[in-house]
């Protein structure tokens, strides 16, 4: 057969990809396994680390830290953005502008953006100029442990929103016309239009937003490192922190990559659940 | 749109101020790079006028960036991101054109490992990576910094998809007029493809320009640092610039945006496409 023939010239086109994707991506998703199982100082495989990791109040505070930000930020950044699809979607002038506007901040090192942050959330920042001129007065922001975490999560949305909306946006845009013509003859007002036709039609999308969304605020790094280093008082002490935290400042690999694989299973349980949820899997 | 009704225009206003607040840390940014140092935090609080229009202007911090070590972290960063871009186009298109035009046996299998690979978090994996990566004695290098991000599973998944839209009665009857895979490849594919082209493009610069954990790993050293990476040192070392750091800042988000409304032409010619469909 041809298919056969092809297999060489497919190779070919294929095998940067496939080199790259396998030496740089699944196998020190190997290693990390691998490291996980080894107890330090000793060659034989045990679940040590593992036992460790469940055991070091740091590390099940950042647990619990994750998932607290997690079931806090998800939701608010996925409304957020559905909000702000619908309203940049339209073809009014000057709307493409405000557009990128919005979605410019993704594309900005996350490291700029946290200094940003740290001096719009100083003690004499802007943030609190700003709050005074409303009558508000002063917020420790991320010198606080109550007010810390919240201030990561408005840094966060500011970055990744823009993205989630432009995605959404490229949903709304291929929800044929006719289904909100013939909402209209129903009789259906907007929210009826919203809740039956647009909701429905996005499932897709959403799917997407959903998931991608779920895994970028689980891997939150930089503006933790840089902004509260993971406190005050371990109160932003994310798990990519204290991953970072183990390996880089302690020196200990070994619950590092224990860390690590205990992070990629979360997400890996908490995509899975959410396709299913939105019962996109069986579609396929 | 001839007429603009009070509706409308009421959700213009409410458009641009909910975008003007995204932009207003971005706007402050660049205001503070252009003023004197010590302006930066005089008119910061209490809120006034001069909060946020500079009395007086100043290239002294944009020079005095460009003079120390920090032009060349940003060489670095356009470097990398450039290279990122052209090597990880060639290398995922073609490994999309593979899995959405050429059928073979085990195709299937090789589509589900680039899912997979897309599916594991990259900054989970830097630090076994960054084993691997010392293994071939790959620190502080632009090999280093660069490879991890050319094989990208997601922009793979998204050419795949474009190609597999195009007719297949093209190949055809190139294949009849004597045409190779590569020929096809090149000036069928390519040429037809390029709003997803510009896509896959967008999400390998971002993967570059927006990384932070990785290049901290893999590049510490003066001459090898990306800009992202030397910018967050200047705040923890000792004697705070804040003049440098924001501009540094500004230009680091000056790149992006000029990229972005070079794009946006894209963007609203596909709508308008769209348009003429209607």
């Amino acid at each position: 057969m041809t298919r056969w023939s092809n297999i060489r010239v497919a190779a070919l086109f294929l095998l940067p990809a496939v080199v790259s994707v396998v030496l740089l991506r699944l196998w020190p998703a190997a290693i990390a396994v691998h490291q996980s199982l080894l107890a330090p100082r000793a060659s034989s495989y045990s679940l040590e680390n593992y036992l460790y990791i469940f055991t070091d109040p740091s590390f099940l505070n950042s647990v619990w830290v994750t998932l607290l930000f997690s079931f806090i930020i998800n939701p608010l950044q996925i409304a957020a953005a559905l909000g702000l699809a619908i309203l940049f979607n339209n073809k009014l002038p000057m709307t493409g502008f405000w557009r990128t506007a919005v979605l410019l901040p993704v594309a900005i090192p996350q490291s700029v953006s946290a200094v940003i942050w740290a001096v719009a959330y100083r003690p004499d920042g802007l943030l609190n100029s700003l709050l005074q001129l409303v009558g508000i007065g002063p917020q420790r922001f991320v010198t606080s442990p109550e007010q810390a975490l919240g201030s990561i999560m408005l840094v966060v949305s500011w970055i990744g929103v823009g993205y989630w909306m432009t995605m959404l946006i490229a949903g709304l845009q291929d929800i044929p016309k006719s289904l909100y013509e013939s909402a209209t003859i129903d009789g259906a007002n907007g929210w009826h239009k919203f809740w039956y036709v647009t909701l429905p039609q996005l499932r897709r999308p959403l799917t997407f937003v959903l998931v991608a969304d779920t895994v970028a605020n689980f891997l939150v790094f930089a503006p933790v490192n840089i902004l509260t280093g993971g406190g005050p008082q371990g109160s932003t002490d994310l798990i990519m922190n204290q991953i970072y935290t183990n390996a880089f400042v302690n020196g200990d690999q070994g619950s590092a990559a224990a860390a690590t694989v205990v992070l990629v299973a979360l997400v890996l349980v908490i995509v899975l659940i959410q396709f299913r949820l939105m019962g996109d899997g069986s579609e396929r | 749109m001839d007429r603009i009704t009070p509706r409308q225009a009421l959700r213009m206003v409410v458009i641009a101020a909910t975008a003007l607040c995204f932009l207003m840390p971005l706007y402050w940014l660049t205001i503070s790079a252009l003023r004197p140092e010590a302006d930066i935090f005089r008119f910061l609080n209490p809120f006034g006028p001069w909060t946020l229009i500079p009395n007086q202007l100043t290239a002294d911090n944009i020079v005095g960036l460009w003079s120390g070590s920090f032009s060349r972290a940003i060489v670095n960063s356009i470097v990398v991101a450039l290279v990122t871009v052209i090597a990880g186009l060639m290398v995922c298109a073609s490994a999309a054109f593979a899995l959405a035009v050429i059928e073979f046996p085990g195709r299937g299998v090789v589509f589900t490992t680039m899912i997979v690979s897309f599916l594991i978090p990259f900054d989970a994996i830097a630090v076994p990576l960054y084993s691997i990566m010392r293994g071939f004695n790959l620190q502080n290098s632009y090999a280093g910094l660069v490879l991890p991000g050319i094989g990208n599973g997601l922009a793979v998944f998204l050419l795949r998809q474009f190609f597999q839209g195009i007719p297949k009665e093209l190949r055809e009857a190139a294949m009849v007029d004597g045409m190779g895979w590569f020929r096809i490849f090149w000036s069928i594919y390519l040429p037809l493809s390029r709003p997803a082209l510009v896509s896959a493009a967008l999400i390998m610069f971002i993967f570059q320009w927006q990384a932070y954990l990785w290049p901290l790993l893999i590049a510490p050293s003066n001459d090898m640092k990306v800009a992202a990476v030397a910018l967050a040192q200047f705040s923890s070392a000792y004697n705070v610039s804040f003049g440098l750091i924001f501009a540094g800042a500004a230009f680091l988000s000056l790149i992006p945006m000029l990229i972005f409304v070079f794009f946006q032409q894209y963007f609203t010619s596909s709508v308008a496409a769209t348009g003429s469909k209607e």
